[in-house]
Protein backbone atom coordinates (compact mmCIF):
# COMPACT_ATOMS: atom_id res chain seq x y z
CA UNK A 1 0.00 0.00 0.00
CA UNK A 2 2.26 2.52 -0.84
CA UNK A 3 0.16 4.71 -2.62
CA UNK A 4 -2.81 5.35 -0.44
CA UNK A 5 -5.70 3.54 -1.60
CA UNK A 6 -9.40 5.12 -0.43
CA UNK A 7 -11.32 3.45 2.09
CA UNK A 8 -13.82 2.07 -0.46
CA UNK A 9 -11.44 0.36 -3.01
CA UNK A 10 -9.62 -1.11 0.00
CA UNK A 11 -12.83 -2.82 1.47
CA UNK A 12 -13.62 -4.20 -2.26
CA UNK A 13 -10.51 -5.28 -2.10
CA UNK A 14 -10.66 -7.14 1.18
CA UNK A 15 -14.50 -8.28 0.30
CA UNK A 16 -12.80 -9.60 -2.85
CA UNK A 17 -10.39 -11.82 -0.75
CA UNK A 18 -12.79 -12.74 1.30
CA UNK A 19 -14.70 -14.39 -1.65
CA UNK A 20 -11.86 -15.98 -3.50
CA UNK A 21 -10.78 -17.55 -0.03
CA UNK A 22 -14.31 -18.93 0.51
CA UNK A 23 -14.80 -20.68 -2.46
CA UNK A 24 -11.98 -22.82 -1.50
CA UNK A 25 -10.40 -22.60 -5.25
CA UNK A 26 -7.06 -20.95 -4.31
CA UNK A 27 -3.85 -23.08 -3.53
CA UNK A 28 -3.08 -23.29 -0.25
CA UNK A 29 0.18 -21.26 -0.67
CA UNK A 30 -1.65 -18.36 -2.55
CA UNK A 31 -4.39 -18.78 0.39
CA UNK A 32 -2.00 -17.41 3.25
CA UNK A 33 -0.78 -14.70 1.06
CA UNK A 34 -3.86 -13.67 0.26
CA UNK A 35 -5.23 -13.89 4.09
CA UNK A 36 -2.05 -11.73 5.09
CA UNK A 37 -3.13 -9.27 2.21
CA UNK A 38 -6.55 -9.30 4.19
CA UNK A 39 -5.30 -8.33 7.75
CA UNK A 40 -3.49 -6.09 5.77
CA UNK A 41 -6.26 -4.21 4.72
CA UNK A 42 -8.56 -4.48 7.16
CA UNK A 43 -6.11 -2.94 9.49
CA UNK A 44 -6.02 0.05 6.99
CA UNK A 45 -9.56 0.00 6.51
CA UNK A 46 -10.05 0.00 10.00
CA UNK A 47 -7.74 2.97 10.70
CA UNK A 48 -9.36 5.03 7.97
CA UNK A 49 -12.69 4.54 10.63
CA UNK A 50 -10.97 5.25 13.64
CA UNK A 51 -9.53 8.58 12.33
CA UNK A 52 -12.85 9.01 11.29
CA UNK A 53 -14.76 8.55 14.56
CA UNK A 54 -12.26 10.99 16.14
CA UNK A 55 -12.93 13.77 13.42
CA UNK A 56 -16.54 13.05 14.45
CA UNK A 57 -16.35 13.45 18.24
CA UNK A 58 -13.69 16.54 17.59
CA UNK A 59 -16.46 18.06 15.43
CA UNK A 60 -19.78 16.91 17.53
CA UNK A 61 -17.89 18.74 21.09
CA UNK A 62 -17.42 21.60 18.76
CA UNK A 63 -20.32 22.20 17.82
CA UNK A 64 -21.84 21.49 20.68
CA UNK A 65 -19.33 24.01 22.47
CA UNK A 66 -20.69 26.72 19.87
CA UNK A 67 -24.28 26.34 20.75
CA UNK A 68 -25.48 29.62 22.14
CA UNK B 1 -56.17 86.99 -40.86
CA UNK B 2 -54.75 89.93 -40.32
CA UNK B 3 -56.01 91.33 -36.96
CA UNK B 4 -56.22 95.00 -36.93
CA UNK B 5 -54.62 96.73 -33.80
CA UNK B 6 -54.43 100.76 -33.14
CA UNK B 7 -50.66 101.89 -32.88
CA UNK B 8 -50.12 104.60 -29.85
CA UNK B 9 -46.74 105.89 -30.10
CA UNK B 10 -44.50 102.60 -30.92
CA UNK B 11 -47.33 100.74 -28.64
CA UNK B 12 -49.20 98.00 -30.57
CA UNK B 13 -53.01 97.89 -28.93
CA UNK B 14 -55.78 95.26 -29.78
CA UNK B 15 -59.49 95.87 -29.01
CA UNK B 16 -60.86 92.46 -27.17
CA UNK B 17 -62.18 92.09 -30.09
CA UNK B 18 -59.61 91.90 -32.70
CA UNK B 19 -58.02 89.89 -29.74
CA UNK B 20 -60.02 87.52 -29.13
CA UNK B 21 -60.48 86.43 -32.39
CA UNK B 22 -57.12 86.26 -33.14
CA UNK B 23 -56.76 83.66 -30.70
CA UNK B 24 -59.81 81.98 -31.57
CA UNK B 25 -57.49 82.23 -35.13
CA UNK B 26 -55.18 80.50 -33.65
CA UNK B 27 -56.68 78.11 -31.93
CA UNK B 28 -58.06 76.61 -35.29
CA UNK B 29 -54.47 75.38 -36.23
CA UNK B 30 -54.96 73.21 -33.18
CA UNK B 31 -55.47 69.38 -34.21
CA UNK B 32 -59.39 67.79 -33.26
CA UNK B 33 -58.72 65.08 -30.15
CA UNK B 34 -60.49 62.77 -28.08
CA UNK B 35 -61.28 64.05 -24.42
CA UNK B 36 -62.09 61.77 -21.54
CA UNK B 37 -63.69 63.54 -18.38
CA UNK B 38 -67.20 63.08 -16.67
CA UNK B 39 -69.88 65.49 -17.56
CA UNK B 40 -71.60 67.70 -15.02
CA UNK B 41 -73.21 70.79 -15.70
CA UNK B 42 -75.08 69.85 -18.84
CA UNK B 43 -77.47 72.83 -20.13
CA UNK B 44 -79.89 72.05 -22.85
CA UNK B 45 -82.41 74.19 -24.25
CA UNK B 46 -84.88 74.45 -27.67
CA UNK B 47 -83.97 77.85 -27.91
CA UNK B 48 -79.94 77.02 -28.11
CA UNK B 49 -78.44 76.47 -30.93
CA UNK B 50 -75.61 74.19 -29.08
CA UNK B 51 -75.64 72.18 -25.67
CA UNK B 52 -73.58 73.15 -23.19
CA UNK B 53 -71.86 71.31 -20.48
CA UNK B 54 -68.87 70.93 -18.07
CA UNK B 55 -66.09 67.58 -18.51
CA UNK B 56 -64.69 67.45 -15.19
CA UNK B 57 -61.38 65.32 -14.40
CA UNK B 58 -62.55 62.82 -12.15
CA UNK B 59 -58.97 62.83 -10.60
CA UNK B 60 -57.89 66.30 -9.59
CA UNK B 61 -61.88 68.01 -10.39
CA UNK B 62 -59.54 70.18 -13.23
CA UNK B 63 -62.76 71.56 -15.92
CA UNK B 64 -63.18 72.25 -19.30
CA UNK B 65 -66.46 73.81 -21.16
CA UNK B 66 -67.56 72.22 -23.98
CA UNK B 67 -70.55 72.76 -26.51
CA UNK B 68 -72.02 70.97 -29.07
CA UNK B 69 -74.10 71.59 -31.87
CA UNK B 70 -77.85 70.62 -30.40
CA UNK B 71 -78.55 69.06 -33.48
CA UNK B 72 -76.11 66.73 -33.37
CA UNK B 73 -76.13 65.98 -29.60
CA UNK B 74 -79.87 64.62 -29.79
CA UNK B 75 -79.06 62.59 -33.05
CA UNK B 76 -76.64 60.52 -30.38
CA UNK B 77 -79.79 59.80 -28.30
CA UNK B 78 -77.15 59.32 -25.10
CA UNK B 79 -79.55 60.43 -22.84
CA UNK B 80 -76.66 61.72 -20.76
CA UNK B 81 -77.14 63.09 -17.26
CA UNK B 82 -74.36 64.60 -14.71
CA UNK B 83 -71.64 61.94 -13.60
CA UNK B 84 -71.75 60.17 -16.73
CA UNK B 85 -68.27 59.39 -18.42
CA UNK B 86 -67.86 60.34 -22.02
CA UNK B 87 -65.34 60.65 -24.16
CA UNK B 88 -65.37 64.06 -26.33
CA UNK B 89 -64.50 64.58 -30.18
CA UNK B 90 -63.49 68.06 -30.79
CA UNK B 91 -61.15 70.94 -30.84
CA UNK B 92 -60.43 73.65 -28.56
CA UNK B 93 -62.23 77.24 -29.61
CA UNK B 94 -62.28 80.29 -27.98
CA UNK B 95 -65.80 81.66 -27.88
CA UNK B 96 -65.05 85.20 -29.04
CA UNK B 97 -68.35 87.16 -27.61
CA UNK B 98 -67.15 86.12 -24.29
CA UNK B 99 -63.85 85.36 -24.49
CA UNK B 100 -64.64 81.69 -23.43
CA UNK B 101 -62.27 78.83 -23.76
CA UNK B 102 -64.10 75.53 -24.11
CA UNK B 103 -64.19 72.33 -26.60
CA UNK B 104 -65.69 72.66 -29.57
CA UNK B 105 -67.33 68.87 -29.60
CA UNK B 106 -68.40 67.05 -32.80
CA UNK B 107 -69.05 63.56 -31.80
CA UNK B 108 -69.62 61.95 -27.88
CA UNK B 109 -69.03 58.75 -26.96
CA UNK B 110 -70.48 57.17 -23.26
CA UNK B 111 -67.07 55.97 -21.63
CA UNK B 112 -68.07 54.22 -18.70
CA UNK B 113 -67.36 50.89 -16.79
CA UNK B 114 -68.04 48.40 -19.80
CA UNK B 115 -66.14 50.75 -21.64
CA UNK B 116 -63.15 50.89 -19.60
CA UNK B 117 -63.24 46.96 -19.25
CA UNK B 118 -63.72 46.70 -23.39
CA UNK B 119 -60.95 48.26 -23.72
CA UNK B 120 -59.13 46.44 -21.27
CA UNK B 121 -59.62 43.48 -22.63
CA UNK B 122 -58.67 44.64 -25.98
CA UNK B 123 -55.11 45.44 -24.58
CA UNK B 124 -55.35 42.47 -22.74
CA UNK B 125 -55.54 40.55 -25.78
CA UNK B 126 -53.27 42.53 -27.61
CA UNK B 127 -50.50 42.14 -25.08
CA UNK B 128 -51.30 38.20 -24.41
CA UNK B 129 -50.81 37.80 -28.24
CA UNK B 130 -47.19 39.54 -27.87
CA UNK B 131 -46.00 37.14 -25.47
CA UNK B 132 -45.96 39.46 -22.69
CA UNK B 133 -48.06 37.32 -20.28
CA UNK B 134 -46.47 34.14 -21.06
CA UNK B 135 -45.00 31.80 -18.74
CA UNK B 136 -41.72 31.42 -19.95
CA UNK B 137 -41.37 34.72 -19.74
CA UNK B 138 -41.62 34.49 -15.88
CA UNK B 139 -38.77 34.77 -13.82
CA UNK B 140 -37.50 32.93 -10.42
CA UNK B 141 -37.54 35.16 -7.66
CA UNK B 142 -34.08 35.72 -5.75
CA UNK B 143 -33.55 33.69 -3.00
CA UNK B 144 -31.67 36.77 -0.78
CA UNK B 145 -32.11 39.65 -2.57
CA UNK B 146 -29.59 42.09 -1.44
CA UNK B 147 -31.71 45.06 -2.39
CA UNK B 148 -35.95 45.09 -2.89
CA UNK B 149 -37.18 48.07 -4.60
CA UNK B 150 -40.30 49.00 -3.43
CA UNK B 151 -42.87 51.38 -6.02
CA UNK B 152 -45.43 52.21 -3.75
CA UNK B 153 -47.85 55.93 -3.02
CA UNK B 154 -46.16 58.23 -0.29
CA UNK B 155 -47.44 57.01 3.56
CA UNK B 156 -49.88 54.34 1.29
CA UNK B 157 -50.93 51.70 3.51
CA UNK B 158 -49.31 49.43 1.39
CA UNK B 159 -45.98 50.64 1.70
CA UNK B 160 -46.14 50.56 5.70
CA UNK B 161 -47.63 46.66 5.32
CA UNK B 162 -44.83 45.87 2.88
CA UNK B 163 -41.62 47.40 4.64
CA UNK B 164 -43.58 45.70 8.27
CA UNK B 165 -43.31 42.37 6.04
CA UNK B 166 -40.08 41.95 5.28
CA UNK B 167 -38.83 43.79 8.15
CA UNK B 168 -40.24 41.06 10.44
CA UNK B 169 -39.29 38.25 8.44
CA UNK B 170 -36.14 39.14 7.09
CA UNK B 171 -34.30 42.13 9.04
CA UNK B 172 -31.20 42.42 7.46
CA UNK B 173 -32.89 43.36 4.13
CA UNK B 174 -31.99 46.54 2.11
CA UNK B 175 -35.30 48.31 0.61
CA UNK B 176 -35.05 51.36 -1.30
CA UNK B 177 -38.68 52.89 -1.79
CA UNK B 178 -39.96 54.73 -4.47
CA UNK B 179 -42.70 57.00 -3.88
CA UNK B 180 -44.66 58.10 -6.80
CA UNK B 181 -48.59 58.75 -7.74
CA UNK B 182 -50.52 55.71 -7.87
CA UNK B 183 -53.98 56.69 -8.67
CA UNK B 184 -55.18 59.15 -11.32
CA UNK B 185 -54.14 60.32 -14.95
CA UNK B 186 -50.11 60.84 -13.48
CA UNK B 187 -50.19 57.29 -11.79
CA UNK B 188 -48.90 55.28 -14.94
CA UNK B 189 -46.25 58.01 -15.97
CA UNK B 190 -44.81 58.15 -12.77
CA UNK B 191 -44.91 53.97 -12.15
CA UNK B 192 -42.90 53.86 -15.18
CA UNK B 193 -40.38 56.56 -14.44
CA UNK B 194 -40.05 55.13 -10.40
CA UNK B 195 -39.29 51.51 -12.22
CA UNK B 196 -36.43 53.24 -13.89
CA UNK B 197 -35.44 54.90 -11.44
CA UNK B 198 -34.82 51.64 -9.06
CA UNK B 199 -33.57 50.00 -11.97
CA UNK B 200 -30.30 52.34 -11.65
CA UNK B 201 -29.70 50.97 -7.77
CA UNK B 202 -26.99 49.38 -7.95
CA UNK B 203 -26.79 45.55 -6.66
CA UNK B 204 -31.02 45.69 -7.15
CA UNK B 205 -32.10 42.10 -7.49
CA UNK B 206 -35.95 42.42 -7.01
CA UNK B 207 -38.79 45.36 -7.31
CA UNK B 208 -41.98 45.15 -5.24
CA UNK B 209 -44.90 47.21 -7.06
CA UNK B 210 -47.49 47.96 -3.94
CA UNK B 211 -50.99 49.76 -4.07
CA UNK B 212 -53.80 49.03 -1.49
CA UNK B 213 -57.27 48.19 -2.60
CA UNK B 214 -59.52 50.82 -4.89
CA UNK B 215 -62.07 51.11 -7.21
CA UNK B 216 -61.98 49.79 -10.81
CA UNK B 217 -61.07 53.32 -12.07
CA UNK B 218 -58.53 53.77 -8.86
CA UNK B 219 -56.64 51.05 -10.65
CA UNK B 220 -56.84 51.67 -14.27
CA UNK B 221 -53.37 53.13 -14.45
CA UNK B 222 -51.75 49.91 -12.90
CA UNK B 223 -53.61 48.79 -16.64
CA UNK B 224 -52.12 51.35 -18.72
CA UNK B 225 -50.39 49.86 -21.70
CA UNK B 226 -46.86 51.59 -20.37
CA UNK B 227 -46.76 50.69 -17.00
CA UNK B 228 -47.56 47.08 -17.89
CA UNK B 229 -45.03 47.31 -20.62
CA UNK B 230 -42.55 48.35 -18.41
CA UNK B 231 -42.99 45.96 -15.75
CA UNK B 232 -43.01 43.45 -18.26
CA UNK B 233 -39.43 44.85 -19.61
CA UNK B 234 -38.22 45.37 -16.32
CA UNK B 235 -34.48 44.39 -15.64
CA UNK B 236 -34.77 42.35 -12.16
CA UNK B 237 -37.92 40.26 -11.01
CA UNK B 238 -41.09 42.21 -10.07
CA UNK B 239 -43.68 41.51 -7.72
CA UNK B 240 -47.24 42.75 -8.19
CA UNK B 241 -48.91 42.89 -5.27
CA UNK B 242 -51.99 45.49 -6.46
CA UNK B 243 -55.32 45.78 -5.67
CA UNK B 244 -57.54 42.78 -3.46
CA UNK B 245 -57.42 39.22 -4.66
CA UNK B 246 -59.80 39.59 -7.05
CA UNK B 247 -58.89 42.69 -8.48
CA UNK B 248 -56.11 41.55 -11.66
CA UNK B 249 -54.93 44.50 -12.95
CA UNK B 250 -52.82 43.98 -16.52
CA UNK B 251 -49.46 45.00 -14.39
CA UNK B 252 -50.08 41.47 -12.49
CA UNK B 253 -50.02 39.33 -15.51
CA UNK B 254 -46.93 41.16 -16.87
CA UNK B 255 -44.92 40.38 -13.58
CA UNK B 256 -43.15 37.56 -12.75
CA UNK B 257 -45.24 36.91 -9.47
CA UNK B 258 -48.16 38.35 -8.52
CA UNK B 259 -49.23 38.66 -4.70
CA UNK B 260 -52.88 39.38 -3.34
CA UNK B 261 -51.65 41.38 -0.62
CA UNK B 262 -48.73 43.89 0.00
CA UNK B 263 -48.06 41.57 3.22
CA UNK B 264 -47.69 38.31 0.78
CA UNK B 265 -45.53 40.21 -1.14
CA UNK B 266 -43.02 40.51 1.66
CA UNK B 267 -43.52 37.21 2.20
CA UNK B 268 -42.25 36.17 -1.82
CA UNK B 269 -39.76 38.32 -1.63
CA UNK B 270 -37.29 37.51 1.56
CA UNK B 271 -37.13 34.27 3.11
CA UNK B 272 -38.03 33.88 6.85
CA UNK B 273 -34.39 34.36 9.01
CA UNK B 274 -35.74 32.73 12.06
CA UNK B 275 -37.27 29.26 9.93
CA UNK B 276 -34.15 29.16 7.83
CA UNK B 277 -31.91 29.17 11.46
CA UNK B 278 -33.93 26.47 12.53
CA UNK B 279 -33.61 24.18 9.10
CA UNK B 280 -30.36 25.15 9.43
CA UNK B 281 -30.16 23.93 13.23
CA UNK B 282 -32.12 20.66 12.06
CA UNK B 283 -29.47 20.11 9.29
CA UNK B 284 -26.93 20.08 11.41
CA UNK B 285 -27.86 17.79 13.68
CA UNK B 286 -29.21 15.83 11.07
CA UNK B 287 -25.78 15.69 9.89
CA UNK B 288 -23.76 14.32 12.85
CA UNK B 289 -26.19 11.94 13.01
CA UNK B 290 -25.50 10.69 9.20
CA UNK B 291 -22.27 10.89 9.80
CA UNK B 292 -22.72 8.45 12.68
CA UNK B 293 -24.79 6.11 11.28
CA UNK B 294 -22.44 6.11 8.11
CA UNK B 295 -19.99 4.97 10.09
CA UNK B 296 -21.61 2.76 12.28
CA UNK B 297 -22.50 1.02 9.35
CA UNK B 298 -18.64 0.78 7.66
CA UNK B 299 -17.69 -0.42 10.76
CA UNK B 300 -19.96 -3.62 10.73
CA UNK B 301 -19.41 -4.48 6.91
CA UNK B 302 -15.82 -4.62 7.78
CA UNK B 303 -16.26 -6.62 10.70
CA UNK B 304 -18.10 -8.88 9.16
CA UNK B 305 -15.32 -8.89 6.37
CA UNK B 306 -12.44 -9.07 8.66
CA UNK B 307 -14.47 -12.55 10.18
CA UNK B 308 -14.81 -14.21 7.32
CA UNK B 309 -11.60 -13.36 6.36
CA UNK B 310 -10.50 -14.74 9.56
CA UNK B 311 -12.59 -17.92 8.99
CA UNK B 312 -11.41 -18.81 5.84
CA UNK B 313 -7.53 -19.79 6.07
CA UNK B 314 -8.94 -22.85 8.98
CA UNK B 315 -11.79 -23.64 6.89
CA UNK B 316 -9.42 -23.58 3.77
CA UNK B 317 -6.90 -25.87 5.85
CA UNK B 318 -9.54 -27.97 7.09
CA UNK B 319 -11.47 -28.94 4.04
CA UNK B 320 -7.88 -29.71 2.58
CA UNK B 321 -7.66 -32.18 5.85
CA UNK B 322 -10.51 -33.64 4.88
CA UNK B 323 -9.99 -34.32 1.36
CA UNK B 324 -6.28 -35.55 2.27
CA UNK B 325 -8.14 -38.17 5.31
CA UNK B 326 -10.25 -39.18 2.66
CA UNK B 327 -7.66 -39.88 -0.02
CA UNK B 328 -5.64 -41.63 2.63
CA UNK B 329 -8.74 -44.13 3.30
CA UNK B 330 -9.21 -44.72 -0.25
CA UNK B 331 -5.61 -45.44 -0.20
CA UNK B 332 -5.56 -47.89 2.70
CA UNK B 333 -8.84 -49.84 1.05
CA UNK B 334 -6.50 -50.17 -2.43
CA UNK B 335 -3.64 -51.40 -0.48
CA UNK B 336 -3.26 -55.56 -0.16
CA UNK B 337 -3.73 -55.67 3.37
CA UNK B 338 -7.18 -56.05 3.88
CA UNK B 339 -6.86 -58.64 1.00
CA UNK B 340 -4.68 -60.43 2.91
CA UNK B 341 -7.08 -59.75 6.47
CA UNK B 342 -9.60 -61.48 4.25
CA UNK B 343 -7.06 -64.98 4.35
CA UNK B 344 -5.36 -64.31 1.34
CA UNK B 345 -1.77 -64.43 1.20
CA UNK B 346 1.31 -62.83 -0.70
CA UNK B 347 4.25 -65.96 -1.82
CA UNK B 348 7.47 -64.47 -2.61
CA UNK B 349 10.61 -66.55 -3.82
CA UNK B 350 14.26 -64.33 -3.51
CA UNK B 351 12.02 -61.22 -2.53
CA UNK B 352 10.05 -61.56 -5.91
CA UNK B 353 6.03 -62.09 -6.06
CA UNK B 354 5.51 -65.21 -7.18
CA UNK B 355 2.51 -64.98 -10.16
CA UNK B 356 3.05 -69.09 -11.32
CA UNK B 357 2.84 -72.19 -9.78
CA UNK B 358 6.11 -73.30 -12.45
CA UNK B 359 8.24 -70.60 -11.22
CA UNK B 360 9.12 -72.45 -8.22
CA UNK B 361 11.03 -75.50 -7.68
CA UNK B 362 10.27 -78.43 -4.85
CA UNK B 363 12.68 -77.54 -1.56
CA UNK B 364 12.84 -74.06 -2.75
CA UNK B 365 12.89 -71.63 0.19
CA UNK B 366 9.59 -69.28 -0.05
CA UNK B 367 8.51 -66.38 2.28
CA UNK B 368 4.88 -66.09 2.85
CA UNK B 369 2.89 -63.43 3.86
CA UNK B 370 -0.46 -63.02 5.62
CA UNK B 371 -2.41 -60.17 7.34
CA UNK B 372 -0.71 -59.95 10.58
CA UNK B 373 2.94 -60.76 9.27
CA UNK B 374 5.37 -63.04 7.52
CA UNK B 375 6.69 -66.37 7.58
CA UNK B 376 9.15 -69.05 5.95
CA UNK B 377 8.03 -72.18 4.36
CA UNK B 378 9.26 -74.37 1.85
CA UNK B 379 7.80 -75.56 -1.73
CA UNK B 380 7.39 -79.40 -1.62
Amino acid sequence: MSSEPTFEAAQKELEQIVQRLESGETGLDEAIALWERGEELYRFCLGKLDSAQGKIEQLASRVEASKP
Amino acid sequence: MKVEASLYGDRKVFSVSAFNRGIATWLQRLPTVWVEGEVTELKRHQRWQSVFFTLKDPADGACLGVSMPRGQFDGLRLGLADGDHVHAYGRPELYAARGEFRLRALSLERFGLGDHLAALERLKRKLAAEGLFSAERKRALPVWPRTIGLVTGNDAAAKRDVLAGIQTRFPPAHVVVAETYVQGPRAAGAVVEALRRLSEVPGLDVVVVARGGGSFEDLLPFSDERLVRAIASCAVPVVSAVGHEQDTPLCDLAADVRASTPTAAARLVVPDLRELHERLDRARSGLERGARRSLESKVGRLEQAHERLRRAPALLVERRRAGLEHAAGRLRTLSPRATLNRGYAIVRADEAIVRSATSVESGERIEVEVGDGRFGARVE
